[in-house]
């Protein structure tokens, strides 16, 4: 499946430029908040691992999202591989429905920022958006941030063709994840 | 939070707005919450139409339908929320691999040789003599390390069932003769229990398996089944002891159940309506029995520790971290 000669970056962009071309290992902007937050959830995201759409933090997570600047955004999907939100002013728009998530959030729209600019060509501005706090926040590309994405791409790449999930590590964060009873029953 | 609901009488059962309704033949109406329910088990004989099929779905309710003799004859399930193909495959490949198999199938008859154990031990403290119970029970588990096969592992669950079984004639009073296990149809009233018992557990085992993205044809001690769900009878097996048997001890031995809750037929002795409605009642409160989960740092209950089980199945076939089988802790 993998050439280990190839930086999972370039691979990455080739075949993003390239519409007939398969992409290496699937992308997606979400994954660079698991990859973030706990690499073993990424590895359960990348192989499909269903979770109980039942548990209140995901639940609250969608409300936020769904309900926040709804009459000043508009839902675009590039090539079929990102899905943004662009706001009037023609910011990319990225919600959270609490300041905690932040750093996972940000490098999210890092990706889109750098995908944007690397593969269509378009210099974007990013918003990141805490509604419930009433608190915005400008995201720009540098070569510091765009070295930032680029790292992430390597490293999760590493988690999502990886045999097993890193072992389950306790972490704050443990307690609220829809994976909690999957991951620490034994 | 996740109620079944069981319905034994004859009628209809529909939608109503935003809820489910019986009317009985006697023109009586019942009104089922549905919005917490996990599934509803149809005892008696029921009429349904699609927008009641459709309305189940939607809500993510099962309907584990029980026909005659309150035989199960099978469900109708909410379709998947989601799907992964991942999984199958890898439950495939445990399956298709020997070695795999025959551990994942030690372990099920491991898991419930311990729970059946955990029952012999309680009533071996309250006055009677199990030793021989408990020691024959401790060599079948000990002898499943040199099996080589599924059908010697299969002979030492046999073996442990029917010593476990053995105590049943002591436990239970006078009037309550086992003598053995019997089904198709059973033969006296604690077979009868022992199989309506057993197809509850099977039926709920049915929707826990539904909750992760398992196929609940693809099993490891069962042979995979063209028509059961052969891996709730894997999971089964080790929840019997502590949800149905514990049950049937409990309800006669306090009298609530007896000789009048049963109806003999020509070679068949079955519960009757008013039977399996104590029954059901007495295994539902167990369901919503609470224990302190050392692993989970929280109260479960009972049924809750189903679709933990198949959690705990599913994670092991995708990430090869090991499966420890339930065996009951307290």
């Amino acid at each position: 499946m993998t050439d280990s000669s190839t930086d999972p970056v370039d691979r990455f962009l080739d075949a993003a430029r390239d519409e007939t071309a398969e992409l290496p290992f699937r992308l997606t902007g979400v994954m660079f908040q698991y990859y973030v937050v706990c690499e073993r959830e990424l590895w359960f995201l990348s192989r499909d691992v269903e979770i109980d759409r039942d548990t209140p933090s995901i639940v609250r997570g969608s409300d936020v999202d769904d309900s926040a600047y709804s009459d000043k955004r508009r839902d675009v999907r590039v090539d079929g591989i990102i899905a943004i939100d662009v706001l009037d002013s023609g910011e990319i728009l990225e919600v959270k429905p609490s300041s905690s998530m932040t750093e996972p959030a940000r490098l999210q729209l890092l990706f889109y920022l750098w995908y944007l600019d690397r593969v269509t060509g378009v210099e974007k501005t990013g918003v990141l958006a805490h509604p419930t706090e009433k608190r915005r926040e400008t995201i720009e590309l540098t070569p510091e941030t765009s070295a930032e994405v680029e790292s992430a791409i390597r490293g999760i790449r590493e988690v999502v063709t990886a045999e097993s999930p890193p072992p389950a590590e306790g972490k704050p964060v443990c307690d609220s994840c829809a994976y909690h009873d999957f991951c620490w029953s034994c | 939070m996740n109620d079944n609901y069981h319905v034994f009488s004859d009628g209809r059962i529909e939608r109503q707005d935003d809820t489910v309704r019986v009317v009985t033949d006697d023109g009586e109406k019942k009104y089922l919450p549905v919005e917490n329910a996990e599934a509803i088990f149809l005892h008696g004989q029921l009429e349904y139409n699609t927008r009641f099929v459709s309305f189940l779905n939607q809500e993510g309710v099962a309907v584990h339908v029980f026909g005659w003799h309150d035989h199960y004859a099978g469900s109708i399930m909410p379709k998947r929320g989601q799907t992964s193909g991942q999984t199958i495959v890898d439950q495939v490949r445990a399956y298709d691999d020997p070695g795999h198999r025959l551990k994942l199938a030690k372990a099920f008859v491991d898991g419930s040789i311990h729970n059946m154990r955990s029952n012999v031990t309680y009533y071996d403290g309250r006055g009677y003599d199990f030793e021989h119970v408990l020691e024959e029970l401790e060599d079948a588990r000990a002898s499943l390390d040199g099996m080589g096969t599924i059908d010697e592992t299969m002979g030492v669950e046999a073996r442990a069932r029917k010593a476990y079984y053995s105590t049943f004639d002591e436990i239970l009073p006078e009037g309550f003769v086992f003598g053995g296990r019997q089904y198709n149809p059973p033969n006296n009233e604690v077979n009868s229990l022992i199989s309506f018992g057993n197809s509850l557990v099977y039926a709920n085992i049915v929707s826990a398996i539904r909750a992760t993205a398992l196929d609940p044809t693809v099993s490891y001690l069962h042979e995979p089944g063209e028509r059961r769900y052969s891996l709730a009878l894997d999971i089964a097996d080790l929840f019997k002891p502590l949800l149905a048997d514990r049950v049937i001890f409990r309800l006669v031995n306090r009298g609530q159940l007896t000789t009048d809750d049963f109806e003999d037929d020509m070679n068949s002795c079955l519960l009757n309506e008013a039977g399996r409605k104590t029954y059901s009642k007495a295994y539902e409160k167990t369901l919503d029995e609470t224990i302190d989960h050392p692993d989970l740092g929280k109260k479960v209950s009972y049924q809750y520790l189903l679709r933990v089980e198949a959690y705990k199945l599913k994670k092991h076939l995708l990430t090869g971290e090991e499966y420890v089988p339930f065996r009951r802790w307290w």
